[in-house]
């Protein structure tokens, strides 16, 4: 392209038409999980704390692609897997801080992701998800064949070895604050993206792919993009799963339960929102942690029956999803005069 | 010349939609496109703003061969279309979905906003700022679909029956809009069915019919002319 087709002004100048609202809500809930972290005794609870937040972020960075993008990804336990398996074979095998290794694990899972997704957003729709799903699962049966690297399919035991160094502390507390730190860095990437160029082109293509194009959009470039950040972040989320379950194996790490769980997060919170996968995981992983420990040693499955009927429930309540059905009623409940202040301090332009 | 098509063909499977058509736009004018249905018009239009490949022939912009160009790289040096069935962000505000457009000449969100707060003016929706593309008339769908295709800063525009569907006053607004666009530099090309609306607009008209070119002209010579009359015009529009 000639010069003169060059973009005018900065794109990083999208952090200045970020909602205020958005960092009001976010700095609140900083603040509320950061007092919880510290006050809460309880180990459970403090567990079931650190793994909102965890899923919250996960899903998060799932989002970008799966709602931003509207490419429903069914594979990204793959980019969890080897953020996972990179930090803590560098740290067990060479003795590399998971802290470093966190990000090589995330280079690691972005130049995956950016080598599965350049062939596969040819594909729309539901083949597209389906080469998500059977990637994951090569990635599965890789990581199972490699044992004289990744230990196959016994797993990978993180000694413990407290250090901050070392990405392990004793205290519960540290790991919720390590968690709501990842959750502040993926919704803060999700607002930004929300209100950048990228993400109104991500909009544009998961409504109208053609007429995207026709505007001038690459599509497949602009997909590639949302893949190679989502990546990036759900591997992050990978290191400090291992650190802070001290044990990774093929079969969980890389499974599609998984993938269909950070789906389902952001499905029932909202769909290509930024608070939708935040929100969803709230409701959701407590339930599942909670059905597990009261129901899970009854009878078998028990707690997978509840859990599945909430789900369909809260589905079919708000097909929207939670955060837009919020939304929705707020302003039916509020007019206009709610609506209008909220929407002006991206009038400042 | 900002266009040139040469000899363009296209099949699909054993039929041919473009036989061999060659005809070129003038920098600034509104070149209008009729014939009847299934003409070749919109594959005209697909073939020129890179949907299609032509299997045959080339077209030229601005002097360069953009045969080989995809559609977003066609937008990017000027070459705009809008489709006939309206294509809306629907889940997006009007605001956003002409942001989208303004998005391509720059990548700061406040540029974009005023740029495409500009084009929402020109066509009229400055009202409808916030509401959601899929709640909108089709009148109002038709502006958008144009308001965010000026917002990408064309040289060439090609719309695609904009006019279907509009009531009379809506009309005469969409009629006073095209020569306001054509006002800021910018060249029309023009598919339309409505005959009145066409050919007080255009200074010129190019005829298809079965994929071939039949006349080329001012409205009145090819109001006038038989083959036109024959296939596309009828004899009454004679009369009138």
């Amino acid at each position: 392209m000639s010069a003169t087709t060059r973009s005018e002004g900065s794109m990083f100048s999208a952090y200045r038409f970020i909602p205020h609202g958005s960092l009001h809500a976010l700095a609140g809930l900083a603040v509320v999980a950061a007092v919880l972290a510290f006050t809460v005794k309880d180990k459970f609870f403090l567990h079931v704390l650190i793994m909102m937040l965890l899923y919250a972020s996960i899903s998060s960075a799932w989002n970008i692609v799966g709602g931003f993008a509207g490419q429903l990804s069914l594979g990204h336990a793959a980019f969890f897997g080897i953020g996972a398996y990179t930090s803590t074979l560098l740290f067990i095998d060479l003795g590399i801080s998971p802290w470093f290794g966190m990000v090589i694990g995330g280079a690691l899972a972005t130049l995956v992701s950016g080598a599965i997704g350049y062939p596969s957003f040819r594909l729309r729709g539901p083949f597209f998800t389906l080469v998500t799903i059977a990637f994951a699962e090569v990635v599965r049966l890789l990581t199972l064949y490699a044992q004289g690297l990744t230990r196959g399919s016994i797993g990978i035991s993180v000694p413990f070895r407290p250090a901050v160094g070392n990405f392990i502390f004793r205290q519960h507390s540290a790991y919720a604050c390590v968690a709501l730190a990842f959750l502040v860095l993926t919704v803060l990437v999700g607002l930004w993206i929300q209100n950048s160029r990228l993400g109104y082109y991500l909009a544009a293509i998961r409504e109208d792919e053609d007429a995207a194009q026709a505007l001038g959009i690459d599509a497949a470039r602009y997909k590639l993009v949302a893949v190679l950040i989502s990546a990036f972040l759900t591997a992050l989320g990978g290191t400090f799963y291992a650190q802070y379950i001290f044990y990774i194996e093929p079969f969980q790490t890389f499974s599609l339960d998984f993938s269909v769980l950070l789906a389902m997060m952001a499905i029932i919170g909202g769909l290509g929102t930024v608070w939708g996968p935040v929100a969803g995981a709230f409701l959701v992983t407590p339930l599942q942690e909670a059905l597990q420990a009261k129901l899970g040693g009854e009878l078998q499955g028990l707690h997978l029956v509840v859990y599945g009927t909430v789900l369909i429930v809260v589905v079919i309540l708000l097909p929207q999803g939670i955060v837009p059905s919020l939304a929705a009623w707020g302003k039916r409940m509020f007019g206009q005069r709610e609506a209008r202040p909220a929407a002006s301090p991206k009038g400042g332009a | 010349m900002i266009l040139q098509a040469e000899n363009l063909s296209k099949s699909f499977g054993g039929l041919a939609a473009l036989k061999g058509v060659s005809f070129g736009i003038e920098e600034g004018e509104i070149l209008g496109l009729i014939g009847p249905n299934g003409a070749g018009k919109t594959t005209l239009f697909n073939v020129l703003s890179g949907f299609f490949r032509s299997d045959q022939g080339r077209v030229v912009f601005a002097g360069e061969t953009v045969s080989d160009l995809k559609a977003p790289q066609r937008c990017r040096i000027g070459l705009v279309r809008t489709f006939q069935v309206v294509k809306p962000f629907g889940g997006l505000t009007v605001l956003q979905n002409v942001m989208v457009g303004s998005f391509l000449r720059t990548a700061d969100p406040g540029l974009a906003r005023e740029r495409a707060l500009e084009a929402m003016e020109l066509v009229g929706l400055s009202g409808r700022r916030d509401t959601a593309a899929k709640s909108l008339t089709i009148s109002d769908r038709k502006r958008l679909e144009v308001a965010r295709a000026l917002a990408t800063r064309p040289r060439l525009l090609h719309l695609d029956e904009v006019m279907a569907g509009l009531n009379p006053t809506e009309l005469v607004q969409m009629l006073d809009l095209l020569k306001q666009i054509r006002g800021r530099g910018v060249t029309l090309l023009v598919i339309e069915h409505i005959m009145a609306a066409i050919m007080t607009v255009s200074e010129r008209l190019l005829v298809l019919h079965h994929g071939e070119k039949i006349a080329e002209g001012t409205p009145k010579d090819v109001a006038g002319d038989k083959r036109v009359v024959d296939a596309y015009l009828g004899e009454e529009y004679l009369l009138a």
